[in-house]
């Protein structure tokens, strides 16, 4: 009964553990999701800077036609339906993918990608849909984020759902700042955060090692009382 | 060396400690290379079985009694372990077909190192809670290098899980089982 207790314990402990993280219990040992990063955690080894992108989207008879604007690296992509742009009086409709060359993380949220602010010369009239691509170097994001500024308020785009294998895509009726993460538990104040401010996973390992170092002395104590005889755990065999 | 590793349950179990601790860190650098990850860990996988070589099969837990038991608790372990990841919605990634086989060699080689070999010389060395902190301990350190430190938390928390069971079933066949189920979903 005893061994049950503890069986079901550490199911429970793995369970919100896990939850903490996407996807859950991961090897990692899936080859590494290639990613150029603004600024790269520490087990990404050598970095590639983040690329941008432009594009002139074509006006034909005062609308814009269907278009993609991508990055060169791939790592953000926006389509454009027909007629998306207010292009009165245009004859071009310019778009620009820029990352941002710093990595703010917002109260509340973890971004795991780079922050891209995309701009264009006239105003979004339709809904338009941006993919991100996001690396398995960090956990796996729950959302993409708009802001107008790269200081906030942030918010989850429409739609924010998981694509192709480490990509996620939405939909957006209005440009601006763009990345994807997940909500982090907030941090009071002056506490020290780790890893990308993503404390609470890390207070569980480190609780998880405590406590099971905490029972070592008194494990060793108690198998030098009960002697050397005492082989309890021997396989049953056969 | 050897002899003495023999005859010295602490030297044994310490031995055996840094040289899992060696093989995983060293997979984990090979990792950062995309040349050499398959490589990494095949050979990694299969260095890590070396650990239990010479053990009586029984003694790492790999006894045939109730085995149908064994798998269906191999079942459930793996089930416990994928359950965060299929309660998210869409988020559950699943591996490239061809890392399959070196996924379940490392899966088997952890386990006959972690819960196996090293359980079995901290059993011998300090009784069954030594075991399952040491192997604990030790799993976590072992994944330090390779994994993001986010996942460190459920990376010990499943540490701890397969390590219990490993103590209340004397059953090493469900932990592999169960480690294989969930390095081949993710």
């Amino acid at each position: 009964m005893k061994r049950l207790a503890a069986l079901a314990g550490a199911a429970i402990v793995y369970l919100i553990a896990a939850w903490l993280v996407a996807p859950g219990f991961y090897d990692g040992f899936g080859p590494q999701q290639p990613y150029s990063w603004t600024c790269p955690p520490p087990q990404a080894g050598a970095n590639t800077k983040p690329s941008s992108g432009h594009a002139d989207i074509p006006v034909r008879n005062g609308t814009t036609e269907a278009y993609s604007v991508y990055t060169a690296d791939g790592q953000i992509v926006i389509g454009f339906l027909p007629d998306s742009f207010d292009a009165t009086g245009k004859t071009m409709v310019h778009v620009d993918i820029t990352p941002l060359d710093t990595c703010p993380q917002p109260q509340g949220i973890t971004f795991v990608t780079n922050i891209y602010r995309i701009t264009a010369d006239a105003p979004l009239k339709k809904k338009s849909n941006v993919t991100l691509l996001y690396s398995n170097l960090k956990p796996h994001p729950d959302y993409i984020y708009r802001a107008d500024n790269p200081s906030g308020p942030w918010a989850p785009i429409s739609g924010s759902q998981q694509g192709q294998p480490y990509t996620m895509f939405g939909s957006t009726d209005k440009l601006g700042y763009f990345a994807a993460g997940y909500i982090a538990s907030t941090p009071p104040p002056g506490v020290v955060t780790v890893g990308g401010g993503q404390t609470l996973p890390i207070i569980v390992a480190v609780l998880i090692v405590i406590v099971v170092l905490a029972g070592l002395p008194l494990a060793v104590m108690r198998r030098r009382q009960s002697g050397a005889g005492a082989a309890d755990d021997e396989e049953d065999g056969s | 060396m050897i002899s003495a590793a023999r005859s010295s349950p602490l030297l044994r179990a310490g031995v055996i400690g840094l040289y899992v601790l060696a093989v995983e860190w060293t997979r984990a650098l090979l990792a950062h290379d995309s040349r050499f990850i398959a490589a990494g860990l095949l050979l990694g996988g299969m260095a890590l079985g070396l650990a239990a070589l010479g053990r009586p099969a029984t003694r790492l837990g790999l006894g045939r009694s109730r085995f149908a038991v064994r798998v269906i608790g191999g079942l459930a372990l793996g089930a416990v372990l994928l359950l965060p990841a299929a309660a998210r919605s869409g988020a559950l990634p699943l591996l490239p077909a061809g890392f399959a086989v070196v996924a379940i060699a490392v899966s088997i080689g952890e386990e006959l190192a972690f819960r196996g070999a090293l359980y079995a010389a901290l059993d011998e060395l300090g009784g069954a809670p030594l075991a399952v902190a040491g192997t604990t301990v030790l799993w976590t350190l072992a994944h330090a290098l390779s994994h993001p430190p986010e996942f460190l938390g459920a990376v010990a928390a499943a540490g701890l899980l397969l390590g219990l069971w490993r103590w209340a079933c004397k059953d090493l066949v469900a932990p592999i089982i169960g480690h294989v189920i969930a390095d081949l979903a993710l």
